[in-house]
């Protein structure tokens, strides 16, 4: 664009409209990163909420009521699977009937975690025993491995056969859906859109106006005016600027001026107007 | 005047004639010149969205680092710093380009530019955050090289339009529209 608007308007805008574009997405990446970080905290503080539900189930080896109290929170809305298996990987309780008693396979995501080296890691922090992936169902998970250590009523109690040694018996898998977050995530994208446009229109449409207002208009009113003093002496009057462009319009009334005096003074001589 | 002398109103013209012609070639080859570089931005933003590309599909035509190479390059700063400091890249790079576009300095390439974003790539990318963050990279490198190219656009088409000029006077037979001279000495390196 080669007009003075342009050549003002389009950089502005351009960077203007760049800059809080990088902000917005950045800070979406950031706000993302956040909110999956506190569900997974929820759903690590969930996982061992169910971990102590089951502690006196597990205890008294009374498995008809944590096979129901595992199915029960299955049922809940947004848990997509929980599941408790042994030391050796075979699932003993699940939410899906048809899971026990089948083994899990070490190598998938959230047991290589662990037992990625010859001897498994027994500890692992909130963040490492979450995964996410999408399930036979095609919702996505975030999914929570929470280890069910030995502890000195398990190996004291006379019934069980729990060694001292076993650090962990087994393990709890709990899948909740990434619906909500993603939702959320989603509310949070349109509301940030929305606020970026009014943002850039603001910016963008003020500059506009204040640059029309206080630049272009008199710019385009002093330039009539030069074309009226090349085609004879302007009978018109420029209106008050104010400004550095105040100077300019005194100067051009100035050249009016003496225009007009010196074709009075040369006899015979007229405008293309006749005056 | 003796024989065999030019007579000298005669030299003079002919003098004349090829400084014309060589101040006439000057300019053209200057045209030619400032409107390969008004085009200049282009390259680096074809660059840029070659590396681009390359970092959507997660720069995988690249050989993964060796563990030992990892081990001694340290853990990567995290995603958060990193966004922190393509934060303050983008906005010193705009302010700079502005500046320079309100001095009517004369404008860089912007290879530079896409060596600074080809890095925030890789950062994001060994950091394990480049998915979440490549549209904030590529819409940075979007504004700053977008600025850069009609910097370049509107400072050498502005050289390339004062050179017309002065070839319009020189063929006016070298004299205004006010008679006066063309501005030979005022020319643009």
């Amino acid at each position: 664009m080669k007009t003075l608007a342009g050549k003002a308007i389009i950089p502005v805008t351009l960077a203007v409209t760049g800059f809080v574009i990088v902000c917005c997405l950045l800070l979406y990446s950031i706000i993302k990163s956040d909110m999956t970080g506190m569900a997974t905290l929820h759903a690590t503080s969930l996982a061992n909420v169910v971990v102590k539900a089951t502690r006196y189930s597990m205890l008294t080896t009374d498995r008809e009521t944590l096979r129901n109290i595992i199915k029960d929170i299955g049922e809940q809305q947004d848990v997509e699977h929980v599941r408790i298996f042994n030391k050796q990987g075979v699932i003993e309780f699940s939410s899906d009937a048809g899971e026990v008693n089948r083994l899990v396979d070490k190598k998938t995501a959230g047991c290589i975690g662990c037992h990625a080296g010859p001897v498994p890691v027994a500890k692992l922090g909130a963040m490492r025993q979450a995964r996410q992936f999408v399930n036979g169902k095609g919702r996505e998970v975030l999914a929570i491995t929470a280890p069910i250590y030995n502890e000195p009523e398990c190996f004291g109690a006379s019934c069980h056969f729990h060694a001292p040694g076993n650090k962990v018996l087994g393990t709890l898998d709990i899948g909740l859906s990434r619906k909500p977050l993603r939702d959320a995530l989603a509310t949070m994208r349109g509301r940030m859109v929305v606020f970026t446009f009014l943002i850039l229109v603001l910016t963008v449409g003020g500059t506009a106006a204040l640059l029309r207002r206080s630049i272009l208009t008199p710019v385009r009113i002093m330039t009539d005016y030069c074309k009226e003093m090349a085609g004879g002496a302007p009978d018109r009057e420029l209106p008050g600027f104010e400004g550095e462009l105040e100077e300019l319009a005194l100067s051009l009334k100035t050249i009016a001026g003496v225009m007009k005096k010196e074709r009075k003074s040369a006899p015979g001589c007229a405008d293309k107007n006749g005056r | 005047m003796g024989f065999g002398q030019k007579e000298p109103h005669l030299v003079e013209a002919g003098d004349e004639l090829t400084e014309k012609q060589r101040l006439r070639r000057e300019s053209l080859d200057k045209i030619r010149f400032f409107r390969l570089k008004s085009v200049r931005g282009a390259w680096s933003v074809s660059a840029f969205l070659l590396v681009s590309i390359g970092a959507l599909i997660d720069f995988r035509f690249l050989p993964s680092l060796p563990e030992k190479m990892k081990a001694m390059l340290g853990t990567p700063p995290s995603a958060l710093m990193i966004s922190g400091l393509l934060v303050l890249y983008t906005f010193s790079a705009i302010i700079l380009v502005l500046s320079k576009m309100m001095r009517g300095a004369e404008p860089s390439g912007g290879i530079v530019h896409v060596i600074y974003l080809a890095a925030f790539y890789g950062f994001y990318h060994l950091d394990g955050a480049l998915d979440d963050n490549f549209w904030a990279v590529f819409a940075a490198g979007l504004t700053v090289l977008g600025l850069l190219c009609y910097h370049n656009r509107i400072r050498f088409n502005a050289l390339v339009r004062e050179e017309q000029e002065i070839l319009r006077i020189m063929d006016d037979d070298g004299k205004g529209p006010g008679g006066r001279r063309a501005p030979f000495g005022k020319r643009h390196e």
